[in-house]
């Protein structure tokens, strides 16, 4: 090794494993990774001098055998972050969903210890180099068919990949399963006044998503088909998506345009009647004309296990107590 | 002295939980002696992996094997994951917590594979140095093991069994002595697999492991994905012998077959140690049938190179409906 005895020992280890980083997680392989300005910054070598740092085998050089752990680096996480969007790698075909990772995979490398956080990025990362998605279309029939709906290929692309980490998210993530949760009865024995008031407490597992295109249906069509068939690409229309988990298994709803304003109203902290004005606001509807459909509304979302509780001024308890239990 | 297994509980025959058998463990209960979990499959877990994990906890020994610690970087020491690594231990009680002798990454990244560490005087300080960090914080037996590995350092200056032996004793910890790593490194190193087994501390060797690897015919890949080959278990006989015995366990984490064909896998063990060297513990296992010849697509002996990807390879998979 290229140490000088006199540097610090962790010094020479250190600068051994930035090296021996730098050349396996490189796009190009060993030899641009070895080549590569951090690499030789580190340790410099000319070409085909590899073994003067790894020892070659019976069998393989040292280029080959450095080869074996960046060819594992790559599969590995890209395997990964298809089996965290499935959908979106049926959809986009096997090249197209790795080439998309393995640029992915350059901009965000895994910094985690956990492999359940790669894919987090990976939406935000297809929105930033949306672009690149322009031409990527796999071979759909496409609903509507118009220039417009192959324009916006890319928006669907990226609402697939947030559905999908919706999902990821909210099955390993906190949940209702042994708590109790907020009862129809409850919130409608509220006297009028505690309207104005009360919050609710949303479950940890509620998560809202607001997607270009309906990727919630599309994604349960193509579930349901096999892994050679493809549903056609639905036509770009705003969509809204509850998500939320019984049983440990994700649950997912489709919702209005309403509902999902007025789910995120109480999400974010807003009493129920504010809440109720906020989404009817955004809706263009009265508030009387939204009242028909509250009741139906809440009954399902609480027997959905939407909410743990209610709170009230003074009320020192956020969660409904000798409510129904989640096994 | 040195007590035999540094003391620890001979725990039997084991398996690796993975997430697609959780369902069928849950149901059947099978009479397996223990369980080794990933650590990093349950420290962030909320959800059904952790559930499961609690349920199990419950009624079999667990040992928990962690991937990420990267023991042997040059990067400090992640006290965060550490702390809930140990939080995790404190909720389900692991007679142990095990890791390899390795890197993950370094400058914050990591590549989630088992990197080698330089064979020298310099990194054998340095790791015994975090060991002794890790032991002091995690209040619990910690054991690493030896990783497979692909590569030879021209600055190494003395043998993986040396190493590993030195830093065992310097750092006072537990080995976790894969017999399926030292046979692939053989392979991969030409040294005989034999004078490692032989040469390592047996006193602090509290487990092993077991598991199919895949041969590519240039070199070997440890990817956990089929039955354990016959001079595997020849050196598993050895250790076995020069050990007196200790707990063993089985990995298995590509195309990971029924559990019962998982479970005979494991089992197979008794009749390479023999009766009469087993535990007390040992004499009470099933006697169950072995189910059918799992008609893996690679027998291990099998040429996978296109495919091959060493473990490890670890996350949740959700279930929605």
């Amino acid at each position: 090794m290229n140490t000088p005895d006199a540097q610090p020992i962790s010094d020479q280890v250190n600068r051994l494993q930035r090296w021996f980083q730098a050349v396996i997680t490189h796009a190009d392989g060993v030899d641009a990774g070895s080549g590569s300005e951090e690499a030789q910054r580190l340790i410099q070598l000319g070409p085909s001098q590899l073994e003067k740092v790894i020892t070659r085998s019976r069998a393989l050089t040292a280029a080959e055998r450095l080869a074996i752990y960046a060819t594992a680096y790559h599969t590995r996480l890209l395997e990964c972050l298809g089996e965290v969007f499935p959908m979106l790698k049926r959809t986009l075909g096997d090249e197209a969903f790795d080439s998309f990772a393995f640029g992915y995979l350059q901009e965000y490398p895994p910094r985690s210890y956990t492999l359940n956080e790669l894919g987090r990025h990976f939406p935000r990362y297809l929105e930033d180099t949306r672009s690149e998605a322009d031409g990527t279309e796999p071979d759909l029939s496409i609903a509507g068919s118009s220039s417009q709906a192959l324009g916006a290929w890319p928006d669907f692309v990226i609402d697939l990949a947030q559905l999908e980490w919706a999902i990821y998210e909210v099955f390993d993530g906190p949940g209702v399963e042994g708590q109790s949760f907020l009862r129809f009865d409850q919130l409608v024995n509220l006297r009028p006044e505690q309207w104005a008031v009360a919050q609710l407490n949303p479950a940890p597992c509620l998560k809202l998503l607001a997607t270009r295109f309906p990727v919630n249906d599309y994604y349960t069509s193509l579930r349901q088909l096999k892994e050679n068939e493809s549903p056609p690409m639905p036509r770009a229309h705003q969509s809204f998506v509850a998500f939320s988990r019984r049983g440990f298994v994700v649950r997912r709803y489709n919702l209005s345009g309403t509902e999902f304003e007025l789910l995120r109203a109480i999400q974010g902290g807003l009493p129920v009647a504010r809440a109720i004005e906020c989404a009817a606001r955004a809706s263009g509807d009265s508030v009387d004309q939204l009242a028909s459909n509250l009741k139906l509304w809440f009954r399902n979302w609480t027997a959905e296990g939407f909410f743990r509780g209610i709170k009230l001024p003074g009320d020192n308890t956020t969660n409904a107590n000798n409510n129904e239990h989640e096994h | 002295m040195v007590l035999k297994r540094l003391g620890h509980p001979h725990l039997g025959l084991g398996v690796g939980l993975r997430t697609v058998h959780f369902d069928y463990i849950l149901q059947n209960h099978p009479a397996v002696d223990w369980f080794e979990v990933i650590s990093e499959n349950f420290m962030d877990s909320r959800g059904r992996p952790r559930y499961v994990l609690e349920m199990i906890a419950e009624r079999y020994p667990v040992v928990m094997h962690g991937v990420s610690l990267s023991i042997g970087s040059t990067d400090p020491l992640n006290f965060e994951y550490l702390g809930k690594l140990k939080a995790l231990a404190r909720d389900i009680r692991p007679l142990w917590i095990s890791d390899h002798v390795c890197w993950t990454g370094v400058v914050g990244r990591n590549s989630h594979d088992l990197l080698p560490m330089p064979l020298t005087e310099a990194s054998l300080k340095h790791v015994a140095e975090r060991i002794r960090t890790v032991q002091d914080f995690l209040e619990r037996p910690f054991v690493l093991e030896n990783p497979s590995t692909y590569v030879g350092f021209t600055g190494s200056t003395m043998s993986e069994w040396d190493f590993i032996g030195r830093m065992a004793e310097q750092a006072d910890c537990g080995l976790l002595l894969d017999v399926n790593n030292v046979y692939v490194s053989s392979v991969n190193h030409d040294f005989d697999p034999e004078e490692f087994i032989r040469s390592v501390p047996h006193e602090r060797v509290v487990q092993f492991h077991l598991a199919g690897h895949t041969n590519c015919q240039t070199h070997l890949i440890d990817t956990h994905d089929g039955h354990v080959i016959d001079p595997v278990w020849k050196l598993y006989r050895l250790a076995h012998q020069l050990t007196g015995g200790v707990s063993t366990l089985l990995e298995w984490d590509a195309k990971i077959p029924p559990f019962p064909v998982l479970h005979a896998e494991v089992l197979k063990a008794r009749k390479h140690i023999g009766v009469e060297l087993a535990d007390a513990r040992m004499a009470d296992l099933p006697t169950e049938p072995e189910p059918a010849e799992f008609d893996s697509d690679t027998a291990a002996a099998g040429f996978q190179a296109e495919s091959a990807v060493p473990h490890p390879l670890h996350h949740a998979m959700a279930q929605v409906e």
